[in-house]
Order: structure tokens, then sequence, then C-alpha cells
């Protein structure tokens, strides 16, 4: 497993060398190599999770696209952050994500600067989008589940940071979202409120009361 | 993100001990919402919800925005000039009068370092007394005490990343997911990937169910506890010979003495299972990393700096000290109690716990100062409202401490302050103790102010101000010295920078720290003139002389209170998630409608015993006082014991605390009060039951 000078794995990425530490992604070696991928479902207070495949791409030898995120280095892996396929997956990946929601996200949130860096404009797929369905029963954070692309970030912000199990994913399919307790809002769950399921939200589906009102103004 | 704010800055939460990095993120002159930072060293991107959510006491309608002035029975606003000016003429008369001894400071532990300092200063120099205290007296004071005379620094030997390097820990007197929200996350991570945890507290707390194992002693016998640790390490053969032979002394003394601690004789004292003792023991003892975690509920009793002692002394017998998972981490409980105290913002010490009558030290600060200035001891605490009763004290100057609700024995504390010809008080909010003061002065909240906080870590981190003071409010250094002026003493600081340079140059141990070297991930002291900092204490050697730690062979000796006939339930003290200490600022937000009231634990079989509903409102008398409060039902708590915080000012809990207090460092007795508990009749009276001020 390890390279010529001792521990590290030697990989390229879009051909310039880098070494990184065994057990390092190939998430890891790409921002190593001073390069970009964009993301979704990444927070690297998180372990990583794979699941929204925004940060696909190719690997010589591979028969597709490989989430970055979740791959692991091998000695003299050939990383292609460019490769067409990948950002062409990419991009309608995250065309049908906006294309469910009722409102474009706020341009500050993740998904909103997200589709700018890929440059998608109108939605070119249309069909049912989420109907708005606001909590705000808690004194600083509000649900707004119509704005939910099941990224699974609160859930894990729950479990892997803060450790409260408040957070659950709910429903299949377009239907899937996120709920805090049985449905029973953050302040009757295991909610202990600290929040970090707001702070890593790519959408503002769930956000702060203060933040709302401010929007609204 | 930046365009929904006109302004962000990072800078370091004001709540608790842990010290998290914040970004603050501004509009219109307020704080619209603030984030961890994800490089911050001991939060690592997360918070909880005192330091994300409760920030809009800070534009809170009841601010001080105006100095007062007492006038009779009220308070009247005036200028700064004429509250500094009646400052300055009463100080100037009781000083001519009755010497400067009549005259007493408190320093802030929710303040900077730089205020702290520049607070010692103004006691020591500009007034001529020593009597300069701040709040950490009432908290972790023992445990300053008994880590310097075991080990050698008054702090935390290792970082909160021992928390994640460790195998094994024990958690001792303190329930970190309520008391330490962050630090209680990241131990709760831990024991999910692995972490070998031991929970020791007569309460089950949340970390309880995430542990190995959860040993519920009787309040007030933590030290049988740890001397039955120590018992079955030494037993089983879990010492490390080679550590106790190169690095420590005075461990002849402790063998004979935890030989008779055998896990039987501990049982009978704490009435923990003799078969968990051993394991416990074992759960520490038999891994190469492992730590310890105290808190208030290790210090706060009539021998708890002994406890600490003892707790070193687990330590140093195992080696588990100096290295990385192997630490001794005092969760400290405000915010910079940790660099309050390390300023010298004590009654005995200049900066790094040096002796007021060392004399090179003093010598120096006299040069520095331009002041002769005293060799005697002041008052602590405790000292200055025994004092201030029976006559010798005149004039108190309180630096943010709402005494008369945090501090014990209330009653005591206000007739304290009635008994004063002088009270300032410096705040950002009326407070119970505002209630005695002739002078208030509107003060500054940690979002608007710079400085630095040292945290449970010795991190010393940079204060960054996100708004300005409302109204006429000012930045607590500014006062400080303001009222140095007025009484004569020029201290001529530019800013908060100029003083941390002042104290870099006076103290070895902080000797590299400076504002422009702090940078976002800051330093923990010692820091050596070129700026290397010291993430593990005592890697090669102790800072005793000799180099090695010492161990104390202490024997357990009976908590200042019981139960007895008359109050037949023993009452322990702490704090709850959704607020503060005393509540100020917590009871000013949204925190309040997720907590809205006091409530008192009690066991189901006490309850029934008692005739006692959940929900009902109780009666709850010790020795000295009376509260009503309503009792919640859980088994959460051992039989025999109630449990209760101090956040609302409408419960005086500490009205029930005596003046038991550390016998080395008069740190109260907070944690065992022998109290009768019963139901109250139908219709609750909903007034406190506090004894009403003289004044207003």
């Amino acid at each position: 497993m390890s390279g010529a000078n001792g521990a590290g794995i030697r990989v390229t990425v879009d051909g310039s060398p880098v070494e990184v530490a065994p057990g390092s992604t190939v998430l890891e070696a790409i921002r190593a190599a001073g390069g970009s991928v964009p993301t979704l479902c990444y927070d690297e207070r998180q372990a990583p999770f794979g699941a929204c495949r925004v940060c696909l791409v190719a690997v010589a030898g591979a028969p597709g696209p490989v989430p970055a995120c979740t791959t692991p280095c091998r000695e003299q892996m050939q990383i292609d952050t460019r490769d067409d396929t990948a950002r062409r997956v990419v991009r309608t990946i995250v065309e049908l994500v906006l294309s469910e929601l009722p409102v474009a996200p706020a341009p500050h949130t993740e998904l909103a600067r997200l589709a700018r860096e890929l440059e998608i404009g109108a939605p070119r797929f249309t069909g049912e989008v989420h109907a708005p369905r606001l909590d705000d029963r808690h004194p600083y954070l509000v649900f707004q589940h119509e704005l939910c692309i099941s990224c699974g970030r609160c859930v894990r912000a729950c479990d892997e940071v803060q450790g409260a199990f408040a957070l659950t994913a709910t429903g299949r399919g377009f239907h899937a979202n996120v709920t805090a307790g049985l449905d029973a809002g953050f302040r009757d769950s295991t909610c202990v409120s600290c929040g970090a399921c707001a702070d890593t939200c790519p959408t503002d589906a769930i956000t702060e009361t203060t933040l709302l009102n401010l929007a609204a103004a | 993100m930046t365009q929904r704010f006109d302004s962000e800055v990072t800078t370091v939460c004001g709540y608790c001990g842990v010290g998290c990095r914040l970004e603050a993120h501004v509009r219109d002159g307020r704080v619209a919402s603030i984030s961890p930072a994800l490089d911050g060293p001991s939060n690592k991107g997360h918070t909880c919800l005192k330091g994300r959510f409760a920030h809009q006491f800070s534009r809170s309608r009841d601010r001080l925005t105006e100095p007062l002035i007492r006038e009779g029975d009220e308070f009247r606003t005036a200028t700064w000039a004429e509250a500094i000016d009646r400052i300055r003429a009463e100080l100037t008369r009781i000083k001519a009068t009755h010497g400067p001894d009549a005259i007493a400071g408190l320093a802030s532990s929710r303040g900077t370092n730089e205020e702290c300092y520049a607070m010692s200063r103004l006691m020591r120099a500009a007034v001529g007394t020593n009597n300069i205290d701040n709040c950490s007296r009432v908290c972790h004071s023992p445990t300053s005490w008994a880590l310097r005379k075991s080990l050698g620094l008054s702090g935390a030997t290792g970082s909160f990343d021992d928390i994640e390097a460790a195998q094994a820990a024990i958690i001792i007197g303190a329930n970190p997911t309520e008391g330490h929200p962050v630090v209680g996350a990241r131990i709760k991570q831990a024991t999910l990937r692995g972490l070998a945890l031991v929970t020791i507290d007569p309460r089950r707390i949340e970390l309880s169910d995430y542990a190995v194992l959860h040993l519920s002693p009787r309040p007030g016998t933590n030290a049988a506890v740890m001397l039955g640790l120590a018992h079955v390490v030494w037993r089983d053969g879990l010492l490390d010979h080679d550590f106790i032979a190169a690095r420590t002394e005075g461990f002849d003394e402790v063998q004979e003495l935890i030989a008779t601690y055998a896990p039987e004789q501990v049982h009978e004292i704490t009435g923990v299972p003799a078969a968990d003792i051993e394991r416990a023991a074992h759960v520490y003892g038999e891994v190469d990393r492992a730590s310890i975690l105290w808190g208030l509920g290790v210090t706060e009793h009539l021998y708890g700096s002994e406890v600490v002692r003892l707790i070193c002394n687990l330590a140093l017998m195992t080696g588990k000290v100096g290295r990385p998972g192997a630490a001794l981490l005092p969760l400290r409980g405000q915010n910079n109690v940790q660099g309050s105290s390390d300023m010298g913002a004590l009654p005995d010490t200049y900066t790094a716990y040096r002796s007021v009558a060392d004399e090179d030290v003093a010598q120096a600060f006299e040069r520095a100062w331009g002041e002769p200035l005293s060799r005697e001891k002041g008052y602590t605490i405790p000292q200055m409202f025994g004092a201030a009763v029976d006559g010798r004290l005149k004039a108190m100057y309180i630096f943010g401490e709402d005494v008369a609700q945090s501090d014990p024995n209330t009653a005591h504390v206000i007739k304290a302050l009635e008994s004063l010809e002088f009270l300032v008080c410096q705040d950002i909010f009326q407070t119970e103790t505002t209630r005695y003061a002739d002078v208030v002065l509107p003060a500054s909240a940690f979002l608007e102010k710079d400085g630095t906080f040292t945290n449970a870590e010795r991190r010393f981190q940079l204060v960054a101000p996100a708004i300005d003071p409302p109204g006429n409010a000012k930045p607590d250094l500014e006062i400080i010295q303001m009222v140095s002026r007025a009484l004569g003493h020029e201290m001529g600081y530019a800013d908060s920078a100029a003083v941390m340079d002042e104290i870099a140059a006076l103290t070895p141990e902080y000797a590299g720290v400076s504002h422009a070297r702090l940078g976002r991930r800051g330093l923990q002291w010692p820091v050596a003139a070129d700026g290397t900092d010291s993430v593990i204490l005592y890697r090669d050697q102790f800072e005793l002389p000799g180099g090695r730690g010492r161990f104390a062979a202490l024997p357990y000796k009976q908590p200042g209170d019981a139960a007895d006939q008359e109050f037949p339930l023993v009452l322990v003290t702490g704090r709850r998630l959704q607020h503060y200490n005393a509540g100020t600022m917590t009871r000013r937000t949204g925190n309040l409608q997720l907590v809205d009231r006091e409530w008192l634990e009690i066991h189901p079989d006490d309850a029934e015993r008692l005739w006692i509903e959940d929900g009902q409102r109780v009666s709850v008398r010790s020795r000295v006082g009376r509260i009503e409060v309503e009792a919640r039902v859980t088994d959460r708590i051992e039989p025999g014991h109630v449990f209760t915080a101090f956040h609302f000012p409408e419960v005086r809990t500490n009205l029930l605390i005596g003046s038991s207090a550390d016998v080395n460092t008069s740190c109260p007795e907070y944690k065992v009060v022998a109290v009768d508990v019963r139901p109250m009749a139908e219709q609750p009276a909903f007034t406190p039951a506090v004894p009403e001020p003289a004044l207003i």
C-alpha cells in the first residue's frame, strides 16, 4: 500500500502528482492537490456518505465515474476531475434535485451556490414539486420541509456531531423528507437545540427563526 | 453568506469554559446569527444552544445603557462623569478613614484576561489593597490549589483532544452534556467509537447511558471512591512502578493509606457496590491511555481540594499523565474562569499564581505600575462578606458577578451587601446584587468587546467585538481605566493588546503571548518567548521542586452536612443545558421558552413516601433557608437525594446553602445540603421565600 518514501500513497489529480496518507479518500487527494470538485451531501464534520453523487470523478480503469468522497485512494491512482461523463451526470443530478423544489433555493444556500457553479439556469425538468410545509414550533429552529433534498446531512449532524439522535429520514422517493422524533417537532423530540442540523443544511430546509425573518424582511 | 450580513467576526463563546470559537454574523447592528468556526480547536465546527442561539440578551430592552446613581431609595440615570466622580469621592473617603483594606473588588470570570488583570491592578495599585478575588473561588479554586500542590501548574494537563485519544475515561462530578455541551457531545461520540467510560455521580447523567459503568456514590463521599479505585489499582498490580520511581515522591505513605480502603470498606462509606469499584479501577488501570475529567461535583465540597489531589494520585500511580490520551481535565465552569485566576485576580497571587508575598515578583509589579504594593494577602470572597457584616469592609466594587444569586448562604450575602457603606456594580443588567448598589456602571457583553479568554485547555483565544455596546454602555477595560484614572493611578493602556503585552512582559509563563500571535487557533500556556506553546504538560517532568509529582496521603473525611431526622434528604445543586448560572443572559433569550422554570428532581420512592406528585409544588427547607419549587419525579436520581439548579431568581436555590466550604480554598459546599422536602398546599404561592431587601 505504501509509496516509495514510506507511509504515503501517490496518486495524480488531473495529471499533477500528490502523496496522501493511507486511508485518504479521492476527495481528500483532490483537495490536497489544490483541486476542487463540487459536493452536496458532504460535510467534513461527518463521515463520508456518498449519497448525492455530485462529487463524481473519473478514475483510470474504473468502469464509470466514482464518488470522490467515499472512494479510497490506491497507489498510482489517476484521478480526472474534468471527465465529461462525470460532469454531465452531476449536472443532471443537480437539475433533478432542483426540479422538485417549489422555489429556487435562497442565493446564500449551498445548493444555490452549487447550481451557479454548474451554470444551471432555468430547470429543464418539470413535474410535481413539494408543497410548502412550515414547522416553527421551536423558538430557534424551523423546518421548511418543501426544501428538503434528503441529503441526510442534518440526520448525520444530529447523530455524528451532537449525538442527540433526534432527526430521522422519513418517506420514500418523492416523499422522502426529514423529521424530528416521530414527527413531534424539535421541541418534543430528543433534540437538544444545538443547531448542528441548521448549520449543515445546504438548502435551508432547516434554518434559524431569526434568519428566516431576516429573509422575509 | 456575506450578502445577508453587514459584517462577520470570529470570536470566542462567552458561556462555559469549553471555549468554542464562534462566527458572529451581524446585520443592522445586531447579531443575526452565530455559527461555529470550523477550525475551532475545542469545538471543531460545533456549538451548543447557548453559544449558537442565546445571544439576543445583548439587545434586550432592559440592558443597562446609562450609569445609575442611588438617590435615597431610587436610582437615577447619571453621566459617566458624575458616576465616576461619585466612585472617586466615596472610595477616597473610605480609604482615608478606614484604610485601603476596607475596600474590596471582584473581577469577573466572564470578563477578559485583560479586564481581570486591569481590575486586579485597580485594587492593588490604585486602591492599595490585595482584596481582589473572582468567582473561581466558588467553583474550581480547589482544582487550582490541588493541581499546583500535586503537579505544579494550575490547569488541565492536556486538551480536549485527549478525549478522542484516550481508550478509557472517568468522569466524576460533572454532567458535560448539560454543563459543557460541546465537550459532552465529543465524549458521547468517543464512547460510540469505543471509549470505555466510567461515570461517577449521585445522579445517573446522560453520559451514564453511554458508559460501561456508572457509580452512584453518596454525595460527599468522592474521596472514598478515589481511595477505593487506588486500592484496587495497587492490589491488582495495575501500578506503573517505573513512573512512580522516576517521576514521583510520597507513594509509600499513600500505599499505607490505600491499603485500608478495600472495596468492601468503600462500599460501606459510599454505597457503591464493591464489584463496581473493582471494575471501574480495571477499566481505568488496564489500558495505556486513560483520562480523568471532573467538575464542580468534585470541588464544591468541604474536602473538594483533597479529592482533586486523590484524583492526581490515581493518575500518578498509573503513569497516566503527560501523554496524549492520558490527561487530567477539569471542566472549567465559565468562559474565562481559568484566565481570571491566571491573571492574578486573586487575593494572594499575581499573574501565574505567584505569591503577593514574593519580594521579587512584588517589586517587578511595583516597577511596572509605579506604586507601592501590599505584601499581605487580601480577603477571599467569603471573607469579604464576613468582613462586611462585622464592619471591617466598607466598600466593594463588583464587576460582572451576581453574588446575591450565585453565592452560597444568600441571606448572609445580602446582609453583607446591606452593611457596606458603598457598593459599585459594573454589569450588563440589573441583577439581584445591583439592588444594593450605590453606583451601577453599564458594561459590555462578550459580543461587544475585545481581548482574550483562556479556556479549560489553558488556551488563550482572541475575543473580537461583533457589535457595539448599547447606549452609553462601555467596554469594561475602558471603565476600569476611567475609575483608576479618577483615583489618581493612570494605567495608560491604548487597547487590550497593550494590556496583554504588559502581562507577557511581567509573567514568564505567558512570555510569548501577544494578540498578534494568537491568530485563529490561540496558544496554550506556558508559552515561551518564541511563541512555542504547551499542548501537553509534564511530558518529562512536573513543575515542582525536583521535577517530581507529589502524592498526597489524605483519608476520607465526612462531608460538612448530612441527612438526619429533621432534614432527611440530601440536596445536590447543578446546571441545566438550557440555562447558564444566574440566568442573567439565558433568561433573556428564547431559551426561556424551552425551559421556563426550575424544578426539583426526586426519586419515585421518596416522592411516594412524602406524598409528592410529579409537577406538584414543594417546600424545600435546609438548616439555613427555605425555597419553593416544582417537583419532578425521576429515577435518574438515587433515593435519598434531590437535585435542582440555580438559574432562576424566583427560586433562590442558594438560600439553602450554608457557609460550609472547602478547607483549603473556601469554595462553598454547594453539593451536599441536608433538606426537608414536603408538598405544598393546593394554592401555590409564587412569591419567593427570600428576605425582602431593605432598599427598593
